[in-house]
Order: structure tokens, then sequence, then C-alpha cells
């Protein structure tokens, strides 16, 4: 099954890491797995565009099946093999409707780093403005607030207390942000969520090769 | 089941007619809805900041259940009902797949659409640049042929994953509004296609926006896209 299995990803890239995990939670390791440079411009490359033609990562097949949308190879994963390896969706309906919820929403906070954190890399020289720039990085501090609350209200994981496909797509963002210095005393429930996943199985045997190797940076340090 | 089931709305929003399909599709006619105005600001009323806190339409509530985001509600609502009115996952490996990787892909596309009919909404005065605007112009020029690839072998039951799924549920909403702003037919004939083969499926003729987003002069209609 795995050995059908091939994922073409990039160190650090949240998409990528989440697939990763899904394959490790659902006992499907030994997939074919094959890591690229973004530095390099590897995204781009021919083997990438082969599979996906938007020349992103990650990029994932499955025999003849292509899923290259982070999301989507993670719900296709949960389904295709329901009986094996870890349940990631809760029986429960409340946890259900909870993690859809905060899977989605786990778009908005992927969203408001990149504004803030990667400006400069999205938006050319000439159209810049520190207004903006303000702007993104308050949306920023305010959508780590709301996660956090949300880490007061419900617990251990996103959508109670199970770990779920909310935990799978929104994890590797969160692990972004530490990485970038957020401080753990100002958002401490944020800090446990991050301290209570990074052990898990899946998820340490997929950490960025390149977070270990290498200090992160202190930009949200003062966030 | 519908009656405990409470959608706060807005007229001419995709991410509100998604989940308003995905209601009529699951037979769960009959649920309580509020029509509230943008324009108003109702979005950033009380009763819905009650329900969302970020003041977003949709607000959906199931019994004390809440999920907002309308990709997560329209997957909600196929994964409680799935024995129930039509099925929009399909459970063939290869059309499942498909299906995740084209509605994933729909809000990509709504995104662009955005960027492109509503600029003066992201970019407030001050910001805006034409070299932006053009760019972002030519990546929804890029998208939709990508699209127009997708879709070229359409026709009837032949949508976006084979049947009617949750792909469309997600897209077709986007594509109703771009038309809908002027987007050309003659460019984009498998789209215009897949447009009219699906305008009256009874789902979709049934939740129709009674009005659509007045659009600023200036973020132009898509008719030269």
């Amino acid at each position: 099954m795995a050995k059908d299995m091939t994922l073409l990803w990039g160190s650090g890239s949240p998409p990528c890491w989440r697939v990763m995990i899904a394959l490790e939670e659902k006992g499907l390791q030994g997939y074919n797995s094959k890591q690229l440079s973004f530095e390099k411009g590897e995204h781009k490359g021919k083997d990438v565009l082969a599979i996906n033609p938007r020349g992103q990562l990650p990029a994932f097949k499955h025999g003849n099946i292509t899923l290259n949308e982070s999301y989507g190879a993670c719900l296709y994963l949960e389904e295709q093999f329901k009986n094996q390896g870890n349940k990631l969706t809760p029986e429960n309906k409340a946890e259900v409707a909870l993690m859809y919820q905060r899977m989605f929403e786990g778009l908005s906070l992927f969203d408001k780093i990149r504004q803030s954190l990667f400006y400069d890399r999205f938006v050319p020289e000439n159209e810049r403005h520190d207004s903006a720039k303000k702007r993104n990085a308050e949306g920023l501090k305010d959508e780590i607030k709301i996660w956090e609350g949300y880490l007061q209200a419900t617990g251990p994981y996103l959508a109670g207390k199970s770990f779920s496909l909310a935990d799978v797509i929104v994890f590797p963002v969160v692990a972004f942000l530490f990485r970038f210095g957020l401080n753990e005393e100002h958002f401490p429930k944020l800090a446990a969520y991050h301290n209570t996943v990074k052990d898990r199985p899946s998820v340490k045997n997929t950490w960025p090769s390149n977070w270990k190797d290498s200090p992160g940076m202190d930009t949200l340090k003062n966030l | 089941m519908a009656k405990s089931m409470y959608l706060l709305w807005g007229s001419g929003s995709c991410p509100c007619w998604r989940i308003m399909i995905t209601l009529e599709e699951k037979k769960l006619q009959g649920y309580k809805q509020k029509l509230l105005s943008f324009e108003k600001e109702e979005h950033k009323s009380k009763e819905v900041l009650e329900i969302n806190p970020r003041g977003q339409l949709p607000t959906f509530k199931h019994g004390d259940d809440i999920i907002n985001e309308s990709t997560g509600a329209c997957l909600y609502l196929e994964n409680q009902f799935k024995s129930q009115g039509n099925k929009l996952i399909p459970d063939n490996p290869a059309e499942q797949a498909l299906m995740y990787q084209r509605m994933m892909e729909g809000l990509t596309l709504y995104e662009k659409l955005n960027l492109v009919a509503f600029y003066d909404f992201y970019a407030p005065e001050g910001e805006r640049h034409d070299s932006a605007l053009k760019r972002n112009k030519d990546n929804l020029v890029t998208e939709l042929q990508l699209w127009e690839s997708y879709l070229e072998n359409v026709a009837a039951g032949r949508y976006l994953a084979g049947g009617f799924s949750l792909a469309d549920v997600v897209v077709f909403p986007s594509l109703a509004y771009a038309f809908r702003y002027g987007l050309s037919a003659g460019r984009y004939p498998k789209l215009a296609k897949y447009y009219s083969l699906l305008k009256d499926r009874p789902s979709i003729k049934a939740t129709w926006p009674p009005k659509w987003f007045q659009i600023e002069q200036r973020s132009e209609s898509l008719k030269d896209i």
C-alpha cells in the first residue's frame, strides 16, 4: 500500500508536513519519499510539474491517483484507510463539528502568517507599504490570540479529547510560529499544545530536518 | 433534524451559497435561516458575533455545534447525513481523490477571482497599484485556463469529479459569480458549458442568490479576463 505511494516534499512546509503526519498516523510508513529544495527552485522542476502542474509541494501520488492539496490528501488517507492506524475523525458529533471548524480556520492562521512573516517575499518592492505591514502584523497577533483562546476553552487537542485531522492540519502551522520565536510566556496554552503534540511519534518522526540542525528565528518574540 | 439547524447568510456570498446547496442536496430543507445585509454591516451584529466571533458569514449551527467555515460545514453535513439525500463524496478511490483535489483547488479559484473583482476591498486606498491588479488578472487567467482543462470532457453527469459532488458544491458558486460579473463564455467555453449544465440543478436553482454584490467601478468586471 505505502509502496504505491510517493510524496515530494520540502522541509518546514506545513502543507507537506501535514501529509507526512497523516501517513505516519495511518501506518503507511515506507512510502517513496523525495525531499526537494524550495531555495533551489526544485518545486518548479520537471519531477514536480509532471505530478502537479501548479509547481507546488506537496505533490502526492497513490498508484495512478494524484492529490496535491494537503487537506485533500489528509481527508483521502483518513477515509481510504479508516480501519488502519489511528482514527483521525472523532466519534462524537460535537468533536467532529469542532474538528472541521478548526481544520478550515487553519487556513486563516496560515494566511496571516504568510501575509506578515513573508510580506517581502510575496509583495514586490514597489508595492510595499508600512501601513500594510503594520495591519498584517496586527492581524497575525489577533489571529494567534484567537487560537490561544480556543486552547483555553478546549483541550488537550483542537477538537477536544482526541487527536484528529484538525491537529494534523494545524499543528505544523503552530510549530511554525514557535520556530519563528513565538513567546511561550505570552501564549501558554499554545505552548502547552505545542509541547504535547511535538512528542507524538508521527510528529517526531517527521520533524523538519533543517529545524533540527539550526536555531529558529526570533521574529515573533515580542508579539 | 433540519429544524435544529440555523444559518445566517448574505446574498451573493459564495461560501454561504455552498452550505445552502449542500443542505438542499442532503434533503435538509426547513432549516432556520436569516438573510443579513453586508452593506448594513449586519455580519458584525451581536447575533452573529455570539455564534461567530470572527463576524463573518456564513454562520451555521446544528444544535449546539457551530461550523462557520463553509467547506468544513459541507464536509460535516455530508459526513453526518451520509445515507440521506444525494451522495456528495464518491466511494471510488480515484473519484474521491479527484473530488478532494478539486474541492480544495476551488478555494484557490475563489481567492483569485476576489483579488480581481474585489481588488479595492483587499487593497485600501493608498495601497493600490496597477502592477498588482495586472498581476492578479494574469494569475486569474492562468487559473481559469487550468479549470477549462479540468472540464475538458464536461457533460451531463460528468462534472469536476464525475457525478455531482462537494467539488461542484464549492466551485459552482464561484463560476456563477464570475459569469455574473462578465466573464466571457466565448473565451471559456467549457466553464460556460459546466455553468449551463448545473444552473438548473434543483439545489442550485432553489438557492440562487436573490442579489449580487455591487461591484465597484474600478475593480472592474471580469469581461476582459
